[in-house]
């Protein structure tokens, strides 16, 4: 029985010696949905929507490239016919070609001088970008197309408990401004022909937690106001929506939002002109309206038992408008990806990875 | 002789490590000699003990928790139960399952003292030498109230015994492994009859960086037009898995005969881990740190005594347990902490239990337990800083026993439990024992043989309430917890067989057990976890074991164990939302199946073991994905051989020991990115000095 046993020993593996890597050629439109799985389990995974058909793939990158995307994958960008991914606790961009979404290249924190765990990228050009980070005072600043590092600014912050958090970045004229979530209410904003921070905008409201853009300049910020467990706080827990003039800095909306510990999100539509927001439903608002509005534009969805969808990410497609909401369901299986039209009306429902965060259109 | 063995059955329901002697004495015998027939069966087959009546129990004796002293509990659980250890590999933290429960849901007993963490309430069996333990019971399902309550899946019960013989011995093993691992044991005891006692050390180092291919990684090699040219799997290595581990366990008996028996064990820890870089890190591991450091003591005091017909004793002891865990990174040489977490926990306990027996087929019993802990956790996380909780909680036990044999054959008990935590008071947990001897023969002779058949079940109401954490812990922590509610019964068959030259006993039992208001930990919309009464599980399957031993002509002896389970334990909850596909699936990393198969081979002085293991696949995720390669851990096998020779000189006996781990180099994972070694080797030397034996007697 022994030998017998042994011999089935002999016979198993239970290690995925690698995968034969799939060859993938999708030229036409599609969506990437990136996938953070869970931190400390490397489950972070890719999944590729088109549209056109409706079909889905999962888990792509690990079946292109024979082998695993990460540990908490954070944010997906495209830029020129690549797409770029941060995956936080792995310490690594990963760059990958939207087609074949072979790897095309990686850089990764022992590459950098100051890169520890890249949060979002933003690119300046071809040969020039940013990355943020969660515990860095710095930015790094790469090249993309060569994938090294080519320098660094300072973001000149106090470390807030140990984070120098630097988030989402958005662009008007030369300057760049990105958001700092932890323990922090401050947008920092950087000149891109000095590399420099030369300013800094400080909000009532703690943690800023998503930012974006409209056509007239007017920066959207939206903060998640701290956390409140108990007699233990850090700031009021009430999320507050901010505008702010890009060109002048000054703060010229403030609103409290209702909120019942509900995630918060912000998206622009294709002629930025409207704001959408997630507040545990998704809410609509044109950036001239007086006020944020009362009525979700679409409600979450209800389970059985009462409970709401918990919608994760939210993104609009650059160009037709559509509306793409992410649900992390329970946060341990596959997450669902709803497709609205841009009147709300649902289209498609989709399985992507372990909770999905982030939508990248190609 | 029935009104002696009725004492021994009496002393053992108080004092767990004073059990009957002719009971233990074979297996401590082994202890030495390393491996006999085992005849204590014998003693079994003749009077069944009245306390064990129904009971699914799996005993692990000496022989097999001594077999190699750089194994720890966990070691031992996975190659000699059906429970399922879902572990990162040496050294990090380990856990150990009954019947498809979660961790929690395993109460841990040492010396009678609940040790599971007020904090977590879990226990972390890599923290526990094997060593250290001289007995180990796995109380099964409903039978774990026999002990305790709130073990919704069962019970570990640990404990150390009195050293059997009279006079000093000393016994000192030195073992060198792979990967700069050195294991060094030290044994000093002394007994004289009424007094014994016995001084342990075990001193654990190791850099624990064993190489590996990285499946999970690919190095691309590009010409220099940056196309790729080849790519391949790297090798590396483990990081950061480094560990530094000393125990020393103190322990002292007296036997005062008319004033009782008195015990104290003490057990003090330090450690110092680092926990291992996950195989998708791309981080440089030389600016950061990530490692956990560890102090715990434990106290145990007894004392016991027994007359005719009644038996009391009384315990005390106290926990002090201080863990600190860094993650941070030294930048421009500050270095910065990510996440720092500290808790201190302390424990202080008594126990008081009395059995009597008014009839000779009625055995009462009653035991009463006050437990307080004390919690202090501080910790910096990205959703607080500062202070996490700093809380005391009582805790009372009360448990009332009833144990009837109204014929030879047959016999039944009952248990009600009252428990309340705080200022809460727990539903009562009602249990029922029965079970009936179908087959009873024995032949006494110069060649005894016996067999016996029993049929067992049991049924149980049982409570689990909330850890400290589970309440109290800052952010999410869930003051309106209720406790898990377990319904469980199970049957099933204990056959023991003794021939000439054959020993055999073997388990087979069913069982099926609904959990309700399991408490589950899930992220909320903000970041963080929170626990809440979600989930509704279902476990049911099979258990069996076989223990075997032949011997045969010239001094040949063969033992074999065997234990399997098939646990199908499967989530009953109402949907989490409309899109929750978890309904009716498979736990996370809970095997359908598990089984071991260990061996053991000796011939005179020589011995040559063999252990086997195999889990079936686990899924990653709730709804049991297997799109994604990330979503299912492949099945795996595990093989292990070692042998021994032993030399018995005037003055000294020692041994030689060679171990292959992983004998068939598997690469394999037990959890997503976490590889476990390969092949790897550890010798061990053990040195016992022979000096003249004192003899009390004379």
């Amino acid at each position: 029985m022994l030998p017998a046993a042994l011999l089935l020993s002999a016979a198993c593996s239970n290690a995925d010696p690698g995968i034969e890597e799939e060859d993938f050629s999708n030229t036409g439109q599609g969506i990437f949905i990136l996938c953070e799985g869970n931190f400390n389990a490397g489950n972070s995974t890719l999944s590729y929507y088109q549209p056109a058909t409706g079909q889905v793939e999962n888990g792509i990158f690990a079946r292109a490239n024979d082998r695993k995307l990460g540990d908490t994958g954070q944010s997906i960008a495209i830029y020129d016919g690549t797409a770029y991914i941060a995956v936080e606790n792995s310490g690594i961009i990963w760059a990958i070609d939207t087609a074949t979404f072979r790897v095309k290249g990686q850089l990764t924190t022992g590459e950098t001088e100051h890169m520890i765990n890249p949060r979002y990228i933003h690119f300046l050009s071809g040969e020039k970008a940013y990355v943020t980070d969660l515990y860095s005072p710095y930015i790094t600043i790469f090249n993309p197309r060569t994938m090294t590092s080519t320098g660094s600014i300072s973001t000149r912050q106090e470390s807030a408990f140990g984070y120098f958090s630097t988030e989402k970045m958005v662009a008007w004229g030369h300057y760049v401004f990105t958001n700092c979530w932890s323990y922090s209410n401050k947008i920092l904003v950087i000149d891109t022909r000095s590399d420099q921070m030369v300013h800094e905008i400080t909000l009532d409201s703690w943690q800023p937690k998503d930012m974006t853009i409209d056509a007239r300049g007017k920066l959207w910020v939206i903060t998640d106001g701290g956390y409140s467990t108990g007699d233990d706080s850090f700031g009021d827990n009430i999320p507050h929506l901010y505008s702010i003039d890009a060109e002048s800095f000054a703060i010229e909306q403030d609103f409290a939002l209702d909120t019942d510990e509900g995630n918060v999100q912000l998206a622009m539509n294709p002629s930025r002109d409207t704001l959408y927001l997630i507040n545990n439903d998704i809410y609509r608002m044109a950036v001239t309206d007086p006020h944020p509005p009362v009525r979700p534009f679409i409600h979450a969805e209800l389970g059985q038992n009462g409970r709401r969808h918990f919608l994760y990410a939210i993104g609009v497609h650059p160009r037709n408008g559509e509306i793409y909401v992410a649900d992390a369901v329970d946060y341990s299986q596959s997450g669902v990806v709803f497709r609205y039209s841009r009147d709300g009306r649902l289209i498609d429902k989709f399985r992507v990875g372990i909770t999905p965060n982030g939508f990248a259109f190609k | 002789m029935k009104r002696t063995l009725l004492l021994l059955l009496l002393w053992a329901e108080l004092l767990p490590c004073s059990l009957s002697g002719f009971y233990r004495t074979a297996c401590h015998a082994q202890t030495s000699e390393q491996w006999s027939l085992r005849l204590d069966e014998v003693g079994i087959l003749a009077q069944r003990r009245l306390k064990d009546a129904g009971v699914q129990q799996t005993s692990i004796d000496t022989a097999i928790l001594h077999q190699n002293v750089s194994l720890s509990m966990s070691d031992i659980l996975t190659q000699h139960s059906t429970l399922f250890i879902k572990s990162y590999g040496r050294a990090t933290e380990s856990t150990a399952e009954f019947r498809g429960t979660s961790p929690a849901h395993t109460q841990v007993l040492w010396n009678g003292m609940k040790i599971n963490s007020p904090m977590l309430g879990t226990v972390d069996f890599s923290t526990i030498p094997s060593y250290f333990v001289d007995q180990a019971n796995l109380l099964h399902g409903a039978s774990s109230l026999t002990l305790t309550g709130g073990g919704l899946g069962g019970a570990v019960d640990l404990s150390t015994l009195p050293v059997q013989g009279q006079g000093t011995t000393l016994q000192y093993i030195q073992g060198i492994g792979s990967f700069d691992t050195y294991d060094q044991f030290l044994r000093l005891s002394y007994g004289n009859g009424r007094w014994s006692t016995s001084t342990r050390l075990v001193y654990a180092r190791s850099d624990n960086d064993f190489p590996y291919t990285n499946y999970d990684k690919k190095v691309d090699v590009r010409d220099d037009e940056g196309h790729i040219v080849r790519s391949y799997h790297p090798r590396e290595r483990n990081r950061s898995g480094y560990f530094d581990d000393f125990h020393l366990l103190q322990e002292l008996y007296c036997n005062a005969r008319d004033k009782g028996r008195f015990s104290l064990a003490a057990w003090y820890s330090h450690s110092l881990r680092g926990l291992p870089f996950l195989s998708v890190d791309y981080k440089d591991n030389s600016s950061f740190s990530n490692e956990q450091g560890q102090d715990v003591a434990r106290v145990v005091a007894g004392w016991s005594k027994a007359a005719t017909v009644w038996n009391i004793g009384l315990r005390a002891g106290y926990v002090r347990q201080q863990t600190a865990y860094d993650y941070s990174t030294t930048y421009e040489s500050v270095s910065t902490d990510i996440t720092h977490a500290m808790s201190l926990s302390q424990q202080g306990f008594l126990r008081a239990g009395a059995d009597w027996m008014p009839l000779r087929a009625l055995l009462l019993t009653a035991v009463s337990e006050v437990y307080y802990n004390h919690v202090y956790s501080v910790d910096k996380s990205p959703f607080h800083i500062g202070e996490n909780y700093r809380l005391g909680r009582p805790e009372y036990h009360l448990s009332l026993s009833a144990k009837w044999r109204p014929r030879q054959r047959m016999t039944m008990s009952a248990v009600l439990r009252g428990e309340c935590y705080g200022d809460d008071l727990v539903p009562p947990i009602p249990a029922l024992f029965a079970e009936y001897v179908l087959v009873s023969r024995q032949h006494e002779g110069l060649v005894p043989s016996a067999e016996t058949l029993v049929v067992k079940a049991s049924a149980a109401r049982n409570y689990r309430y909330p850890s400290m954490d589970d309440l109290y812990f800052k952010p999410g922590g869930n003051p309106d917890l209720r406790p898990e509610k377990g319904l469980t019964a199970d049957g099933g068959l204990e056959l023991s067989l003794l021939r000439k030259g054959v020993s055999l006993k073997a388990n087979l039992s069913a069982f099926d057990s609904h959990i309700t208001d399991w408490i589950l930990w899930t992220p909320n919309a903000k970041g963080y976890w929170q626990p809440s009464n979600l989930k509704r599980v279902h476990s049911y399957g099979t258990e069996m074991s076989v223990t075997a031993g032949f011997s045969f002509r010239h001094d040949w002896h063969l033992d074999l164990t065997g234990n399997y389970a098939y646990t199908p334990s499967l989530n009953m909850s109402r949907e989490v939302e409309a899109d929750d596909a978890s309904y009716g699936k498979q736990l996370v990393y809970v095997p359908r199946h598990s089984a071991n198969l260990s061996g053991q081979l000796s011939w005179r002085s020589w011995a040559l073991s063999c252990q086997w293991m195999h889990y079936s696949e686990r899924f990653t995720t709730t709804s049991n994905e297997t799109a994604y390669i990330t979503g299912r851990l492949k099945p795996f096998y595990m093989s292990n051989l070692s042998l021994e020779k032993s030399w018995q000189w005037r003055q000294v006996h020692t041994s030689l020991k060679g171990v292959v781990n992983n004998v068939l180099d598997t690469e394999y994972v037990t959890v997503l990115s976490r590889p476990m070694a390969g092949r790897n080797f550890e010798l061990f030397l053990e040195i016992k000095p022979q000096w003249p034996l004192k003899s009390a007697s004379k």
